[in-house]
């Protein structure tokens, strides 16, 4: 399904020099497989999600990133969203004066015009909005406000995932989806992504705390540290984490450096 | 203040040199031509409706422009006591003239006014509008005006709210492109207590365009309870656009709400890739952000076929500008 090899990234700071968060990362991730990336904050998590995504302002210098054998690098974020990848956004971007019918309607459209399916008409539309928003307990009121604006954390990573199940990606990730919810919402959103899984749809669930794997259980841990992974292991290793806390593995890496 | 009240005189034009014209060249804009042309006998058109007359129907009033005219118009828009009216002021015509223009609204106790002035006059037209508006007790105007259209206009609004319980709306949105400059200067003043005033003015400027948006409330002593508010986004679709804002609030009661912001700006990047990431191409996540941002203003006329049509026009500017 993924892969990504020797990955180096940069990002542009404010005054305008290129900065390497990314720093040769490999990542194999199978079709129908689940992967946690877990570490502490500012070790190029979200970057990644990013530079998978294919934001501006982040730059690949070296390495490959490959979804069923297609070079994403030199794809444009729409293009990569037809060929499957999803971002479940750490923090949903607000977009005013857009309702969510409007705002779901076009990237369905989009996204079938792209894959060269034919698009939904309004009745087709309405179905297929009715039938996954109910799935995820998102009530009619909800989609009729504007996209993000005013919505509670539990509502916006709801609608994270209701778009994820709409646009029926082969490739998710999602980037710290459990920030800033109560037990109950990480509760909600883990149902959504447990019932997307699937043989053909891959996961990578970028999180900074142990508590979201016991609801969505993933086939591999991986830990990353300064824009590289440095330790992989299995479901244990979450747990082995959220006793220990990151200090070891960073301490690890320090001593590898200084060898 | 008077010369704004009245049909500007072609022997002493403002200058930038007058405050209130600061960003505004006029006499440059007219040009010899334009300013040597004798105007024609004064047009007037009157729109009155008498005690608790109540009109359903829009009334459109079409004002048109012929190269090489200089008209002197006085529009009256007289509604008495409990009259309700939709006006739509349209503004078209073909080569270079100038347009200029003494507008007066006059509102009794209780009318209701539904105004919505739509300017495409010529690129190479100039329009001066000076528009005067009293409002009486517990009268209501909701005001909308789009600018597409004219070389240099300026629309120049100010309302005297003289009835306590007056609610005075005034929403627009002015769409430049090339090397057309559009100025909106207003003065709000609550006279009365117990008024509500909102100002809310949204501006795309492409090419070399040029914005002015001056906003003034002022609240006079004693006129307490005053509700105004006032806003005005810009987006700059091109790095040569230009915009200047000016809002002001002049308070001199002492338990009143009044707020005022601006922003002008590029389109913002974030919602840009967050529609992008979900299918959207560079063209269509634009296009969808910026009618968003338009039709939130269009979103206040009240009368929802006449939205349609603004907003049919809008498209079709965005599709001329975008693509």
């Amino acid at each position: 399904m993924i892969n990504i090899n020797n990955l180096h990234a940069c990002v542009e700071t404010a005054d305008g020099e290129a900065k390497e968060i990314i720093k040769g990362l490999n990542l194999e991730i199978k079709s129908g497989e689940v992967h946690a990336i877990m570490g502490p904050n500012g070790v190029g998590k979200s970057t990644l999600s990013y530079v998978l995504s294919g934001r501006d302002g982040y730059n690949v210098t070296d390495g490959s990133v490959e979804l069923d054998g297609v070079d994403l690098l030199k794809l444009n974020p729409e293009e990569r969203a037809a060929l499957g990848v999803f971002l479940a956004f750490q923090y949903p971007v607000e977009i005013p004066g857009v309702n969510m019918n409007v705002f779901l309607k076009a990237a369905v459209n989009a996204l079938r015009k792209q894959r060269g399916e034919n698009e939904l008409d309004a009745l087709g539309m309405l179905k297929l909005i009715k039938g996954k928003s109910k799935e995820l307990g998102i009530s009619d009121d909800m989609m009729r406000r504007t996209v993000n604006v005013g919505f509670s954390g539990g509502e916006k990573k709801r609608n994270e995932i209701l778009q994820m199940a709409m646009l029926e990606p082969k490739f998710c990730i999602l980037d710290e989806t459990d920030s800033g919810l109560d037990i109950d919402a990480i509760k909600v959103v883990a149902d959504g992504v447990n019932k997307l899984r699937s043989p053909d749809r891959s996961f990578l669930v970028i999180t900074h705390y142990q508590r979201l794997l016991d609801y969505i259980k993933p086939d591999i841990v991986h830990v990353m540290a300064d824009g590289k992974i440095v330790k992989t292991g299995g479901p244990e290793l979450a747990l082995e984490l959220e006793e220990k806390g990151y200090a070891e593995f960073l301490k690890a890496e320090e001593q590898e450096k200084a060898a | 203040m008077t010369t704004c009240l009245r049909i500007l005189d072609r022997d002493a034009l403002p200058t930038p040199k007058d405050e209130q014209w600061k960003y505004t060249h006029l006499g440059r804009a007219l040009g010899a031509r334009l300013l040597n042309v004798q105007p024609l006998a004064q047009q007037q058109i009157l729109v009155h409706k008498t005690v608790g007359e109540i009109c359903k129907e829009p009334e459109k009033i079409v004002w048109k422009g012929e190269a090489g005219n200089h008209y002197q118009s006085r529009f009256e828009i007289v509604l008495e006591d409990g009259a309700q009216a939709t006006i739509v002021e349209f503004h078209e015509g073909e080569g270079a003239y100038w347009k200029n223009m003494s507008t007066e609204i006059v509102l009794g106790a209780n009318a209701r006014l539904n105004h919505i002035r739509i300017q495409k006059d010529s690129v190479d037209a100039v329009q001066t509008n000076m528009v005067h508006i009293s409002m009486e007790r517990d009268s209501h105007l909701n005001s909308f005006s789009i600018n597409l259209g004219g070389k240099l206009t300026r629309h120049d609004i100010h309302a005297v709210l003289n009835g306590s319980g007056a609610q005075c709306q005034l929403n627009g949105v002015n769409l430049l492109k090339g090397q057309q400059h559009g100025d909106t200067t207003i003065i709000v003043e609550h006279v009365a207590p117990h008024c509500v005033s909102n100002q809310f003015y949204r501006s795309l400027l492409d090419d070399k365009a040029h914005g002015v948006f001056q906003g003034k409330v002022h609240v006079h002593r004693g006129a307490q309870k005053t509700d105004g508010y006032q806003l005005a986004n810009t987006i700059l679709l091109s790095p040569m656009a230009k915009m200047a804002t000016k809002p002001e609030l002049e308070i001199y009661a002492d338990d009143v709400k009044c707020s005022h912001g601006t922003t002008t700006g590029a389109l913002d990047e974030e919602p840009l890739f967050y529609l992008r990431s979900r299918g959207l191409n560079e063209s269509q996540a634009r296009m969808l952000l910026i009618q968003a941002f338009i039709d939130e203003v269009i979103g206040k006329i009240t009368d929802s076929s006449i939205q349609t049509r603004i907003k049919d026009m809008v498209a079709e500017w965005l599709k001329k500008q975008l693509n």
